[in-house]
């Protein structure tokens, strides 16, 4: 008779776990990019260690989105705006497809402050730097010929990975670290609130949670894959937190220290020092435009996406113009906007970074709020509706961000 | 994508009216559309003008007739949710709806077989696009008096109308006849209803190519997806997975009953079915086959031993096989019995023991005499055939040397089990050239 297969079933596994891999992992490191990695500088620089404990918990409730997100997109195939219209009603469809894109056009905005910043590090002016990004960026991803270049993207901005050496070797106070992470305390003071909020906000970023669940439908996941999405997932969450977790701490034992507070790019760099030396400001710089151009490849399409999902006529690149009208004015407003926000003269680059992450912050609690309500529909979700258990967890999480936003507001307008 | 022309609402007119009064019909039906999105929120009046409460759904009933009519309303009366029968509407506007009684008895609303609501499980959710050959969202529905009832006849799918639903008061609700597609030409995939369709989007959609529809399904959300192979006839499904990506074919069996699986993949071609069978996991397979008539089951089961890089796994397991005593005539007929498979181009002729002697050509049973026996066709050129465990390289080899349509797979005693035909070496190929590379997500197809 027949041979029979003779691959393991182990080689299968990894196989099928390669095939998955990816919406977690690039959605997770993609919370690294120039808006976290400004944002986490500043809570180490400004507070020490003492507000660990909010980057552990944006961690925690990074995971737990991601994984509904992807769930929600594998069992319903369908992405989160549509969705939304299709329980909620037009006017929450519209709702929410408005706050992901003004969310989407901060975070946008953040990546060329980003890009202006590292080239500014390398001497060049940010009319001519940032132009130069969102022009190449906007035709690689246009032509559709962007699967190389992004792993290019990925793996240069895996070198923040550089700030877990750097943590360990300028020799933080691990005590106060341990305290950081299990105390939770915050001076009730605006700029305090301000940084926290802003750190819920680059983590638990609005574009993220609607890209991995674009992702499982576009990818088309099935149920099987539902446990090896979660690896995923989990892993990049997980990847994203100690990062994060590394630059807060490089940043406390170096410029919290000397009492450097961050005015600018050249500022955060100085906390590579310890690893880097005086090719702190280059590792830096290389490490941001990575992150920048990566987030911004992924952040016009993933908005496109959305808005067209709206219509309730998903479109794709390989739509042209004509056919997709919407898509590529999405794109097109998406990448033009931030673009020139960022080169108004004198415009504060570290200022907008972190202005852009309370904002996301803002914007992401409706998302949840709908999000929360889908997981709970047992004819969207049917055996994987949410449990119990989760139901708390997520309004725990709604209710920390709803304080966060509430306290945060209240500041401004006193 | 192309954009489909929109199906006006006039063909609607058409339908009822004879062509002289066609003009007069497009204009009242224009005018007595009302929209669905634009009614929700609206007051239910009693018979004396005083307001019970506030519309909160619409529920029509699915059956024989392309046009669903209103079975009744869902009505909030203070706090709580109330059934009204249809037969109660007095009159129904854009503004306001009356019922035909002063006093109402207010009852709680069950689903009923065949029954969808308009704004829950409609409005909103994706439909087909039976002209368009696309999947859509809905974004009104248009409600007319027709036929002496209130039905559904058509539905918006622009994206202005869509907008304005955002906006408050009239922006809100004025139809757009011109955008509207008559509601015959959709395929409501609203779960919660019976498998009672509307018969001609149900026969709009058996005319559809099944590559067509295999494109339509798989751009469908899981549970309106699962609904249209439900309203399908089961050949026209069959062939549609046949020509579904592996990936979503196992992710469409996954959702589906184990019953229904069976039924589908016994309609397949053999040597498809088996190849979605071999990727599904061993439980999942084994409870379809339970589900199967046994001798399917024995015979799938058997090709979906087979490796598919090998012969007999490429090989469809469906030909048909006479006698070399046979008459022309029989084989005739047996090869008019099979019309509907599109591989049956002639018969294969064994010996006694079963063992294989040619291929004979229809065009070759034609021109014969109706009583000879099949014997005297046998004669060169003579099949190519090769063995179960020949390589998919050899095979091709022995395609391109022979430049035949098929090749007749054959067992150690040289008895035939199968044939490959070119489309079968085209999907091996296909399949094995397919790389599962790290696409770029967000959106990218």
């Amino acid at each position: 008779m027949a041979n029979k297969s003779t691959i393991s079933p182990n080689k299968i596994r990894i196989a099928a776990l390669l095939a998955v891999m990816g919406p977690g992992l690039i959605a997770g490191l993609s919370d690294n990019d120039p808006a976290g990695i400004t944002t986490y500088s500043v809570l180490g620089a400004d507070y020490g260690y003492q507000l660990l404990w909010v980057l552990v918990a944006s961690t925690f409730a990074l995971i737990v989105l991601h994984d509904l997100g992807s769930r929600i997109g594998v069992v319903t195939r369908q992405g989160m705006i549509g969705l939304i219209r299709q329980k909620y009603g037009a006017r929450s469809g519209t709702l929410s497809a408005g706050a992901l894109i003004l969310a989407n056009i901060g975070t946008m905005t953040a990546e060329f402050a980003g890009i202006a910043a590292a080239g500014q590090l390398f001497g060049f002016s940010k009319y001519v730097s940032v132009p130069v990004a969102a022009i190449a960026v906007s035709f690689l991803v246009l032509r559709n010929s962007f699967a190389t270049v992004e792993k290019v993207f990925f793996i240069i901005s895996a070198g923040f990975i550089a700030y877990i050496i750097a943590g360990f070797m300028a020799g933080p106070d691990w005590g106060a670290a341990a305290r950081g992470v299990l105390i939770p305390t915050i001076p009730f003071t605006q700029d305090a609130i301000f940084i926290a909020t802003a750190t819920i906000g680059t983590t638990l970023a609005p574009w993220g949670l609607a890209f991995i669940q674009s992702y499982a439908v576009d990818k088309r996941l099935t149920k099987d894959d539902l446990k090896l999405l979660r690896v995923d997932v989990w892993t990049g969450s997980l990847l994203t937190g100690v990062i994060g977790f590394f630059v807060v701490v490089t940043c406390a034992a170096t410029l919290n220290k000397q009492g450097i507070h961050i005015n600018g790019a050249a500022d955060a760099a100085k906390a590579l020092e310890p690893l880097a030396g005086t090719m702190a400001k280059e590792l830096f710089a290389i490490g941001l435009i990575g992150a920048a151009l990566l987030a911004a490849s992924i952040l016009p399409l993933s908005t496109a996406y959305s808005v067209s999902d709206l219509t309730g006529r998903p479109a794709a690149l390989d739509d042209s113009p004509k056919e997709a009208p919407l898509f590529y004015l999405t794109f097109g407003l998406i990448t033009g906007i931030s673009a020139v926000l960022v080169l108004i003269p004198g415009a504060p680059l570290i200022k907008i970074l972190v202005l852009t992450q309370v904002l996301n912050a803002i914007l992401l609690l409706p998302l949840l709020i709908y999000m929360f309500g889908i997981s709970r529909d047992k004819q969207l979700m049917g055996e994987y509706v949410a449990t119990r258990t989760m139901k708390i967890i997520y309004s725990i999480i709604i209710a920390v961000v709803a304080t966060a936003v509430v306290c945060m507001l209240w500041f401004t307008i006193n | 994508m192309k954009k489909p022309p929109v199906k006006s609402i006039n063909t609607v007119a058409k339908r009822f009216a004879g062509r002289s009064e066609l003009a007069l019909q497009r204009k009242n039906i224009r005018e007595s559309l009302v929209s669905v999105a634009g009614l929700i929120g609206k007051p239910v009046k009693d018979q004396g003008g005083k307001e019970i409460g506030r519309l909160v759904d619409v529920v029509v009933r699915h059956g024989e007739n392309s046009y669903p009519p209103v079975s009744g309303l869902i009505v909030k009366v203070g706090q709580s949710k109330s059934f009204i029968d249809g037969a109660r509407i007095a009159k129904l506007t854009q503004n306001e709806i009356q019922l035909s009684s002063a006093k109402v008895d207010l009852t709680e609303f069950t689903r009923r077989e065949g029954e969808s609501l308009l704004d829950a499980d409609v409005l909103d959710h994706q439909i087909v696009d039976v002209n368009g050959l696309r999947v859509v969202r809905s974004s009104d529905l248009y409600l007319a008096p027709l036929d002496r009832e209130i039905r559904v006849v058509g539905v918006d799918i622009s994206f202005k109308a869509f907008i304005r639903r955002i906006f408050p008061g009239a922006l809100g609700r004025g139809p757009i006849p011109e955008h509207v597609i008559d509601w015959a030409n959709v395929a409501s995939l609203a779960h919660g209803t019976g498998v009672v369709r509307s018969t001609e989007s149900r026969t709009a959609l058996g005319q559809l190519r099944p590559a067509d529809l295999a494109d339509l399904i798989e751009d469908l959300a899981g549970r309106e997806r699962n609904a249209l192979i439900e309203i399908l006839d089961p050949d026209l499904a069959a062939d549609a997975l046949e020509e579904m990506e592996d990936g979503e074919l196992q992710g469409l069996l996954r959702g589906l009953p184990a019953q229904r699986s069976a039924e589908l993949i016994s309609l397949m071609e053999p040597d498809e079915g088996a190849e979605v069978l071999r990727d599904l996991g061993e439980v999942h397979r084994e409870s379809i086959f339970v589900e199967m008539d046994t001798g399917v089951a024995k015979q799938l089961r058997k090709l979906v031993e087979f490796d598919e890089t090998l012969a007999g796994g490429i090989m469809t397991s469906h030909m048909l096989i006479t006698h070399e005593a046979d008459t022309v005539a029989s084989a005739l007929a047996l090869l008019v019995e099979h019309r509907g498979r599109d591989i049956s181009d002639g018969v294969v002729v064994v010996d006694t023991k079963g063992k294989l002697l040619d291929h004979i050509q229809i065009i070759e049973l034609i021109a014969a005499k109706p009583g000879s026996k099949l014997s005297s066709l046998i004669g060169p050129p003579y099949p190519t055939s090769v063995n179960l465990n020949t390589r998919l390289e050899e095979v091709i080899v022995e395609f391109a040397n022979n430049r035949g349509a098929s090749i007749i797979v054959v067992d150690e005693k040289n008895k035939p089990v199968g044939r490959i035909l070119a489309d079968d070496l085209v999907d091996a190929l296909a399949s094995t050239s397919e790389n599962h590379g790290f696409a770029q997500g967000s959106g990218v197809k």
